[in-house]
């Protein structure tokens, strides 16, 4: 039996797939200048751009792939809009950040765009799929195209190592997630979301209890290692500090957003019936997740090692809403996360030092980007000028107490305390005179800064612009 | 749904894979140890070297093969994984029901596959170096 396609549905994925073939292929055959390496980097903005158009345009609810009287396995929906807008808006920054990466000319450029936009079409499919294959599948294409991407730099020690780790890890967290799958798979015989749900609901089931406790905690776990939710968090700091900071951009947002978006579905969508099981594991992998994160981005003074840690105590804060089986504010807290880390990230790239002291009177000698840094800072502490990162808490705190998880609450909001010494600590650095010499990087990295701000001052503005599309 | 026998069903079919497990280390173990109490024990230096089919063990344990045969490695695990879909598919493509479109969909994924055959003659992987 054929099942019909639906064109429309998974035109964004199957643009940058296209566009990542052609990336591939041009770069092959044509001579190896710098102005082919530019040309290839318009070319993957052009298909996302192109992609981001269609995501835009798609409106109400579209299923493809699907099998009669069972499910189907991909479905877009207001969800899967604004998540694949985040990972298409994210990859745009990246690609920008990425191209003075290039410019140094010891990284093949076709390789690169084909990689990133393998990943990023992943990124797209991921949460519009409905089905437990087709997600390992679209999860997996976001994995993969990383390892290699963080590896791309020759002769770099540090960056071996830091795909080597994340390959490990990957690997592992792809293992025992699998297992969990099929245990899942194995009682209800269903890979389908809403078939699992369905199975799972019928009564007369004696002593599956156990096994599907065990298939949705393994299943946790496995998104948990994606996610670097506490304890699963170790990889985290050395893969972002041995990445290239374009990769490490990537993975704390493309590659989180992903995480949170398979799973929210699989325990949303497959496992809502089983949510006394998992909702008091997710909220003390959050509070745990935003615990360390925090207390060990206290003592770090490399800038990508203090954000990597940071991007692990944001996780928490996500992980939060979710323990109430909240999707919508998770969703709209990794959203406005994204805006304000990438502004970090873009600024970073921008003017890379090794330490944060080389920061110290960035705003004197660099206005621009030492303004960008701090208002993305404020924003990740969550004070008031940063208003996105302040509705993002906002809208979490309410579904947390709505919830009835108290006790979160209080640990999120001494959480939020802790992050302000180590935001402010580095705010505070920016502000400072300082007369030391600027190195400072290439032009479409500052595009990207400014890309990054004026999105986040957009959120910081107009909120609603995500809280609506939720509904 | 299937048919479910419960979690001790469940579980209990892998008590059989550890009796076997038990089974086969005891005979092993056995087997070693009744040698050892049967046979003359008189080692002398050309004994005691390690056997190796037949031929005399020379040289390292560690062997290093060359780098460039990697490529070839790449290669045969494309091709393998490939054939693993291409198997059950040549098995039903010309089922009724299928037809065209089937056919047509696997020489998509065989292009994207030769996409990266392409990249690879063009960046010179494929020359002997």
């Amino acid at each position: 039996m054929i099942q019909s396609i639906d064109y429309w549905a998974i035109a964004a994925p199957l643009i940058l797939a296209l566009a990542a073939g052609l990336v591939l292929l041009l770069e092959a055959f044509l001579p190896a200048r710098p102005g082919v390496r530019t040309a290839l980097g318009c070319l993957t903005l052009a298909a996302l751009a192109a992609a981001f158009a269609v995501v835009v345009a798609q409106r109400g609810v579209r299923e493809t792939f699907c099998v009669p009287s069972v499910g189907c396995s991909y479905v877009v929906d207001a969800t899967t809009v604004v998540f694949a807008g985040l990972a298409l808006g994210a990859g745009a920054v990246v690609v920008l950040l990425s191209m003075g990466q290039l410019a140094e000319g010891d990284i093949p450029v076709g390789e690169w765009y084909f990689l990133l936009l393998a990943a990023l079409a992943g990124a797209v499919t991921l949460p519009a799929s409905r089905d437990l294959i087709m997600l390992v599948v679209a999860l997996e294409l976001v994995s993969l195209p990383v390892f290699a991407l963080t590896a791309l730099r020759r002769y770099d020690g540090r960056g071996a190592e830091a795909a080597l780790k994340l390959f490990v890890v990957s690997v592992v967290s792809t293992a025992v997630m699998l297992f969990g799958i099929s245990l899942l798979y194995g009682i209800t015989g269903a890979v389908h979301l809403d078939a699992i749900a369905a199975a799972l609901a019928q009564p007369e089931r004696p002593g599956a209890g156990p096994v599907v406790a065990v298939g949705a905690v393994m299943v946790v776990a496995g998104f948990g290692f994606k996610i670097a939710a506490v304890p699963f968090h170790f990889w985290a700091a050395d893969v972002y500090q041995g990445a290239p900071i374009p990769v490490a951009a990537l993975l704390s947002v493309v590659s989180k957003a992903a995480g949170f978006a398979g799973l929210i579905l699989v325990l949303t969508q497959a496992l809502p019936g089983e949510s006394a099981t998992w909702t008091p594991i997710v909220a003390v992998l959050a509070a745990l997740t935003m615990t360390v994160g925090n207390v060990l981005a206290l003592r770090q003074t490399h800038p990508v090692r203090l954000l990597a840690w940071s991007s692990v105590a944001q996780s928490g804060y996500v992980l939060a809403p979710i323990a109430t089986t909240d999707a919508q504010a998770a969703t709209a807290y990794l959203v406005f996360y994204a805006a304000m880390n990438l502004t970090a990230f873009a600024v970073v790239m921008a003017v890379p030092h090794d330490t944060l002291d080389g920061y110290r009177g960035l705003v004197s000698a660099r206005p621009v980007a030492g303004l960008a840094l701090a208002f993305a800072l404020i924003c990740l502490a969550g004070l008031p000028p940063g208003l996105a990162g302040l509705f993002a808490k906002v809208v979490v705190f309410r579904e947390v107490v709505a919830g009835g998880l108290g006790w979160l609450a209080v640990v999120m909001a001494v959480n939020t305390v802790i992050g302000l010494y180590y935001y402010i600590a580095w705010t505070a650095r920016l502000f400072t005179p300082a007369d030391a010499t600027r190195r400072a990087g290439s032009g479409p990295a500052w595009i990207a800064v400014g890309v990054a701000t004026a999105v986040a001052v957009g959120f910081s503005v107009a909120p609603q612009l995500v809280l609506a599309t939720l509904g | 749904m299937r048919d479910y026998q419960g979690v001790d069903g469940y579980f209990g079919s892998y008590a059989v894979v550890a009796v076997l497990l038990a089974i086969g280390a005891a005979i092993f173990a056995g087997a070693l140890l009744i040698n050892r109490l049967l046979r003359p024990d008189r080692p002398t230096e050309a004994k005691l070297t390690t056997y190796e089919c037949g031929v005399d063990p020379v040289g390292d344990g560690w062997a290093q093969s060359q780098v460039r045969y990697y490529v070839f490695t790449y290669l045969y695990v494309v091709f393998a994984v490939d054939a693993v879909f291409l198997f059950p598919w040549a098995t039903v493509f010309a089922a009724p029901g299928y037809g065209m479109t089937t056919l047509v969909e696997m020489f998509v994924f065989l292009a994207f596959i030769a996409l990266g055959i392409v990249y690879a003659w063009r960046k010179r992987v494929l020359t002997w170096t």
